[in-house]
């Protein structure tokens, strides 16, 4: 090997090697899942279809990134009448927005395996920023715990006859747990 | 006055609860009726609220009502009854009481199922569930809720029927016994002199 050609695969390889976090997708066994009260009565929501896209690594916060596609029709609080009614114009309005959207590419380090994300959720037709506070367990399939509190009433969720925060605190309380697979 | 039931007449107590229960039956089956078409938005909870919270006072009177009958007794057929007319105006009673038990507390059951909201009685406190939630047997008990509703509207109409038959074509006192006093003619203190 020459000098010249030791060089350039150095200079490659410095270059290639620290610039980008590590590219992951979702793999089974994660859960995306929301938590209210209806007149201090507390009831849960899954969103099953929700699909993440990561580029995260703890020492490469600043290129680190985080997008959540988040389908809405199935959203599901096991009782029927109140999911037509979640479904509903009042509340997501699927008819017109089927999809919501979380995207991040601000990452702070909370100290330990703790993150946060600055991100900007797009929901019914608002986007507001909102930040998801999150675990790291790193491995071969890493895991993210993840907690992050919407105000319903920024995104027009449960407005009209519904805004009373009385009936339906403005806090909705959302957990996710996704497990990542490395992109392929 | 007496308070109790004699052999011949129905007493003030279940006269009142008579009739109480009957407006609260009526009441509760119109109201009932109407409230499924209205809008489910926060705006027109309170219509399903005084529905339930009447339902519940229902069970509360049909259960008194039944201990007074205990405690104070029941008139007799009047005089000349066929016996199968007494025989079918029993069977007609007890399941008047059954139902008027039997519907409310369906629709408590409904609600227990349906576990879609707390529910206070007159916004006073909050009434135990008699069930977990179950999306499967809800529309069961809404149906049967229903069902119970309208077979005790038939066997009000039968029991109506009668009573009016007896007052209209018998001329006994079958229904004015359920009456106040002054209203039933037969103890009018000037009573017309009659013929005889």
């Amino acid at each position: 090997m020459s000098i010249k050609t030791a060089f350039v695969a150095t200079a490659l390889a410095a270059f290639a090697l620290p610039a980008f976090a590590a590219d992951y997708v979702q793999a089974a066994g994660s859960s995306l899942t929301f938590a209210s009260k209806y007149e201090g009565e507390v009831f849960t929501g899954k969103i099953p279809a929700f699909a993440t896209k990561l580029s995260f690594d703890p020492a490469q916060l600043a290129t680190s990134k985080l997008d959540v596609a988040i389908p809405l029709a199935g959203a599901s609080t096991a009782n029927a009448d109140r999911d037509d009614t979640l479904r509903g114009a009042d509340f997501f309005s699927i008819a017109k927005f089927p999809q919501a959207r979380y995207t991040a590419t601000k990452f702070r380090s909370l100290g330990g395996n703790q993150y946060a994300a600055d991100g900007t959720l797009t929901l019914r037709g608002v986007a507001k920023p909102v930040t998801l506070t999150f675990t790291w367990t790193p491995g071969a399939q890493p895991v993210l715990n993840g907690k992050a509190t919407v105000k319903r009433l920024d995104f027009g969720v449960g407005g009209g006859d519904w805004a009373d925060t009385a009936l339906i605190p403005n806090e909705v309380a959302v957990s996710t747990k996704v497990v990542f697979a490395p992109a392929k | 006055m007496m308070l109790r039931n004699s052999a011949e007449r129905w007493g003030p107590v279940s006269q009142l609860l008579h009739w109480l229960i009957v407006l609260l039956i009526l009441g509760l089956g119109v109201v009932g009726l109407i409230m499924v078409e209205l809008p489910k938005s926060p705006r027109w909870f309170w219509v399903y609220d005084l529905h339930k919270s009447f339902g519940l006072t229902l069970i509360a009177l049909i259960v008194l009502r039944l201990l007074w009958r205990l405690v104070a007794g029941a008139p007799k057929p009047v005089p000349g009854t066929p016996h199968w007319q007494e025989r079918v105006a029993t069977i007609t009673h007890g399941l008047l009481y059954a139902l008027t038990f039997a519907v409310p507390l369906s629709g408590w059951l409904y609600d227990s199922l349906s576990g879609l909201r707390p529910l206070r009685w007159f916004g006073q406190f909050k009434v135990p569930k008699l069930a977990d939630p179950s999306q499967a047997l809800a529309p069961v008990m809404r149906d049967t809720h229903e069902w119970l509703f309208w077979a005790l509207i038939a066997l009000v109409a039968v029991h109506a029927a009668a009573a009016f038959y007896h007052h209209l074509f018998k001329h006994d006192t079958t229904l004015t016994r359920m009456l106040p006093r002054r209203r039933a003619a037969s103890s009018d203190p000037s009573p017309v002199p009659e013929i005889h």
